[in-house]
């Protein structure tokens, strides 16, 4: 058994706890099993008295790190709190739990796959850093612009590159393993060997596409707004030269698209005798600049016709156009000499995305999440930007690497976060942490599961699905959370109930109520998780065994989940355990999810109100 | 009384969710950063708004103000002052020594920075103004009836009354309610010729919101066109279409009437006509920050044509981030904030090099 010599509460918020409070609490544990020697509490390792800095020293100490989450909250709650954090650390030593395990240097070096503005944009931002970056492009040179980019800016930015950004042209990346500190990437230039990176950026130059217009139209007349050259149009000395600009009339265009076509409008009715028709179903004039260009097209005498989505007809083989205008309440035909269409930026997925690296769906990989706003994906450590991930040509994709690589910069130079530990012996290498962590870290190598040095963000996906206990973030464990957990009911008065928190969104809310003095029951264990990936079954039994009558599970809105999916499982989980509960003599609604956002602190307290009401009536 | 002397490589205005931001991602970059907000306490106009979830996150970004704050609270490289106001600013060899004057109140709470209690010299290599966009004042638009006509809210005042529970079945059960788009925007007569961008995603994302709460309600979008919000935005719209009523018109006027207010409107081709209401929400418009030619003044910051900080063609070591810029979500702000972060960075470190040679 393992002695912990001594316990160092390291928590900005706690300084103001009464130190005999934790004395009692650090008495509590040592009267459960004779572990503990001394507990300190203090708000840094600095201001840690001279004494207790040299008794750390060669000592076997459990880290600490409760949240910034405790506060306020009346004192029998700070003392329950306390005694979860003291247990906490005293269960990890008692049941031999994984030891941290700190991960070699991450790797410092950036590839860039791709060419345009976002590739240059990401590779400047990293070098800038001092970071050393490859850019590898599949062109000759590196100020090829994309079909959606302004060259002027592409070349600008080429000609900024710094010194230390290692050009490879003509080169393309197969194949991606990894996650953060420790990618393995196979370029084409580099035959069979991989290359070692920290980090990758994925930003593969876009391409222009017509998309949601009307079907049918006849292509001799149609030609893409980037083709167009307004010069070729003029008209008859005695007439007019009708042109149709079409911009989202099946469907509504983005508005940069928008833009670019309105454009190619004014262009076209700055022309002798032409007569433009700018056909759309909505005027998405919200690209900047977009509501002045609209009214030049207009005073420019340019028609501005909204026909709802799929309202326009093509006739003749797709020479003619029809609308009904609402205004003159009749049936509009216009025969145009030609048909200028609206383009969209795309960017082809590599084919090995969706084989090798990922194991994962795109849409787990890149969701449409805010928590992974600015390039982010789920996989710390590598960044999708651009026409790939559909960002809007222009500076909006400088902004996106520019906040891409403030976080690239953290994730490989930040305090070092130790790693998922991994007991060999009681691995049974079912793979499912590889599978189930949203971050990519576990992978396996030969006959053991190997961590990456830098993607670990402890949500405890893994720990909570591993049959085996064989994984789990630091102070994870189900050791140290099924010993702080009975620890905090242990405390708890009757009625008790448990409230697990999620660091994002439950925590928060708690936090923010505690501050106003909220007045939380008597009974109430709040218990925070970095995610509510962390939630496993056993856990939800384990509370419910300790006596606790109602279990409340704060986690994020689905689709708002840093961890992309954590919300999701402990909902899965809660839902199928549910369905056994009244076998077990227990009331069905005894476990409960309650998707939060870290504002919605009212939601929280009825939910807290309700549950402590249900609880006190049994 | 000489003032107390600071020191510190980037000086970030603002304390809403793209000062909040800059000051993270200079964080992450290793520089340091003060911080100041001139309200007593940090979040900006954000920390009105309300989660606009339903069945799932409607990707509104409110909550990632609580976010950015905890990052905040946690990182030691910044360090924040609320209750502090920028009053004086002079270029100087590498920077701007800029005078800082206390503000009453200020509380202190967790990761709320602390008040400034003293008048303060402050020396940067770089400031970074992320003072936010102004909202537009609906009593600017006086036919819209606000402040006037009883039932009539702001959409700001609408989102507060969904973050407080006032609107819902425990409050104010309104069984129709009006959104009035493009209040303060795309506005000639007012000479707004912008689109704020943000007001057709959080009018219709409210709607939803209202329509959650109240399954008997009815909701009436009055608009112009539906601008674009992101990637899943298309999706939802069909949905949304089923769930409120789209009426392409702009009111010409809202009046008061017997049981709520009422809203005139024509459809095009048709006579105008009167509709009653129990509530009206004016969707006002993001505009140039209040108090835009001061901060101009102050740091000499360029101006766009609009009455938008830019960092372009203004002076050297001056950034804007957020909606200070331009309309932009939160999201997008946060974003935004990511370059002027750059820019901040890579300005200290020349400096820093050029001086240790």
């Amino acid at each position: 058994m393992a002695k912990l010599s001594l316990l160092w509460v390291d928590t900005p918020g706690l300084e103001d706890l009464d130190p005999a409070l934790v004395a009692k609490a650090a008495g509590m544990a040592l009267d459960q099993g004779g572990l503990l020697e001394a507990a300190v509490v203090t708000t840094s390792q600095e201001q840690a008295p001279a004494a207790v800095r040299q008794r750390l020293m060669g000592l076997p100490v459990a880290w600490l790190e409760l949240a910034a989450e405790v506060g306020g909250g009346p004192e029998a709650h700070r003392l329950a709190r306390a005694a979860v954090a003291v247990s906490r650390a005293a269960g990890r030593a008692a049941k031999g739990t994984l030891p941290p395990v700190y991960a070699p240097q991450p790797a410092q070096s950036v590839l860039v796959a791709g060419a345009g503005y976002s590739a240059l944009a990401a590779a400047w931002e990293a070098a800038a850093m001092g970071h050393p970056v490859t850019l590898a492009t599949p062109f000759d040179s590196v100020d090829q612009a994309g079909a959606d980019d302004d060259p002027e800016a592409v070349s600008l930015l080429a000609a900024q590159l710094p010194a230390q950004v290692d050009l490879a042209p003509n080169s393309e990346l197969t194949r991606l393993t990894g996650a953060a500190g420790g990618f393995n990437a196979w370029l084409s230039t580099n035959g069979d060997a991989p290359q070692t990176y920290g980090a990758v950026f994925l930003a593969p130059s876009g391409e222009l596409v017509v998309g949601c217009e009307v079907d049918g139209l006849d292509p001799a007349l149609c030609r893409p707004v980037s083709g167009l050259n307004p010069e070729d149009f003029a008209g008859p000395e005695d007439g007019w030269l009708h042109v149709a600009v079409l911009a989202g009339t099946a469907e509504a265009v983005p508005s940069y698209s928008f833009s670019a076509a309105m454009q190619a409008a004014l262009a076209l009715a700055e022309r002798p005798k032409v007569q433009v028709s700018l056909l759309f179903s909505e005027a998405r004039v919200a690209a900047p600049g977009g509501e002045k260009l609209f009214r030049d097209c207009r005073e420019a005498g340019v028609l501005a016709v909204r026909v709802g989505p799929g309202k326009l007809e093509v006739r003749q083989g797709g020479r003619e156009l029809a609308w009904a205008d609402p205004l003159l309440g009749e049936e509009l035909e216009l025969a145009p000499a030609a048909i200028v269409l609206a383009e969209q930026a795309t960017a082809a997925r590599p084919a090995w995305l969706d084989n090798d690296l990922l194991v994962k769906p795109w849409d787990e990989l890149v969701p449409d999440n805010p928590r992974l706003a600015g390039g982010r994906t789920s996989r710390t450590g590598l960044f999708i930007t651009g026409a790939l991930r559909g960002t809007s040509p222009g500076e909006a994709r400088r902004d996106e690497a520019a906040s891409a690589a403030a976080a690239m910069h953290q994730a490989l130079t930040g305090k070092v976060v130790p790693m998922p530990a991994v007991r060999d012996n009681f691995c049974a290498s079912c793979l499912t942490c590889v599978r189930t962590c949203p971050h990519g870290v576990p992978r396996y190598t030969v006959d053991h599961i190997q961590c990456a040095p830098a993607g670990c963000v402890a949500c405890g996906a893994c720990a909570a699905e591993c049959p085996a206990e064989a994984i789990a973030p630091p102070s994870w464990g189900n050791p140290e959370m099924f010993s702080s957990l009975e620890w905090g009911l242990a405390l708890a008065p009757e009625p008790k109930m448990v409230l697990f928190a999620c660091a994002a969104s439950g925590m928060p809310a708690v936090t923010s109520l505690s501050a106003q003095g909220h007045q939380w029951p008597a009974g109430l264990v709040i218990y925070p998780l970095v995610c509510a990936a962390r939630m496993s079954q056993l856990l939800l039994l384990r509370a419910l065994e300790m006596g606790a009558q109602r279990v409340l599970v704060a986690g994020c809105h689905p689709g708002n989940c840093r961890s992309i999916t954590g919300n999701h499982k402990a909902m899965a989980k809660i839902a199928s355990l549910s369905g056994e509960l009244a076998a077990l003599g227990l009331p069905t609604d005894a476990l409960e999810f309650l998707p939060l956002a870290s504002n919605q602190t009212r939601e929280l307290a009825s939910a807290v109100r309700a549950m402590a009401q249900k609880a006190g009536e049994e | 009384m000489t003032n107390a002397q600071l020191d510190t490589p980037v000086l970030i205005l603002g304390g809403g969710v793209a000062g909040l931001a800059a000051a993270v991602d200079l964080a992450r970059r290793g520089v340091a950063a003060t911080l100041i907000e001139r309200e007593p306490r940090l979040g900006g106009r954000a920390s009105q708004f309300c989660c606009k979830a339903t069945e799932a996150c409607a990707r509104c970004g409110a909550c990632r103000l609580g976010e950015l704050l905890a990052q905040a609270a946690q990182l030691p490289q910044i360090t924040i002052y609320t209750a502090a106001l920028a009053v004086a600013a002079q270029p100087q060899n590498d920077g701007w020594q800029v005078d800082l004057a206390p503000q009453p109140g200020g509380e202190i709470g967790p990761g709320a920075g602390r008040p400034l209690r003293e008048r303060t010299t402050l020396n940067t290599q770089a400031v970074i103004l992320a003072v936010g966009g102004g909202a537009f004042n609906p009593a600017g638009k006086t036919r819209f009836g606000h402040g006037r006509v009883q039932g009539v809210f702001s959409a700001l005042e609408l989102e507060a009354m969904l973050s407080q529970g006032a609107l819902g079945p425990d409050g104010l059960a309104p069984a129709k309610v009006a959104f009035i788009q493009c209040v303060g925007s795309r506005d000639a007569s007012l000479g707004r010729l912008w689109c704020s961008r943000v007001c057709c995603g959080y009018a219709l994302r409210m709607g939803r919101v209202i329509r959650k709460l109240l399954p008997d309600s009815e909701v009436t979008f009055f608009h112009m066109d539906v601008q674009d919000y992101g990637r899943a935005w298309e999706d939802e719209l069909p949905l949304m279409r089923h769930q409120m009523r789209f009426v392409r018109a702009m009111p010409g006027e809202v009046t008061a009437g017997d049981g709520g207010p009422q809203v005139t409107y024509a459809l095009a081709g048709e006579q105008a006509q009167k509709e009653g209401f129990d509530l009206v929400v004016l969707s006002v418009g993001l505009g140039p920050p209040n108090g835009a030619s001061a901060l101009g003044e102050l740091f000499g910051a360029a101006k766009d044509d609009d009455g938008f900080l830019t960092a372009d063609g203004g002076p050297a070591g001056v950034f804007v981030a957020g909606a200070a810029a331009g309309p932009r979500s939160l999201n997008e702000s946060i974003v935004h904030a990511g370059l002027a972060a750059s820019a901040a960075a890579v300005r200290v470190a020349s400096l820093t090099e050029a001086r240790h040679g």
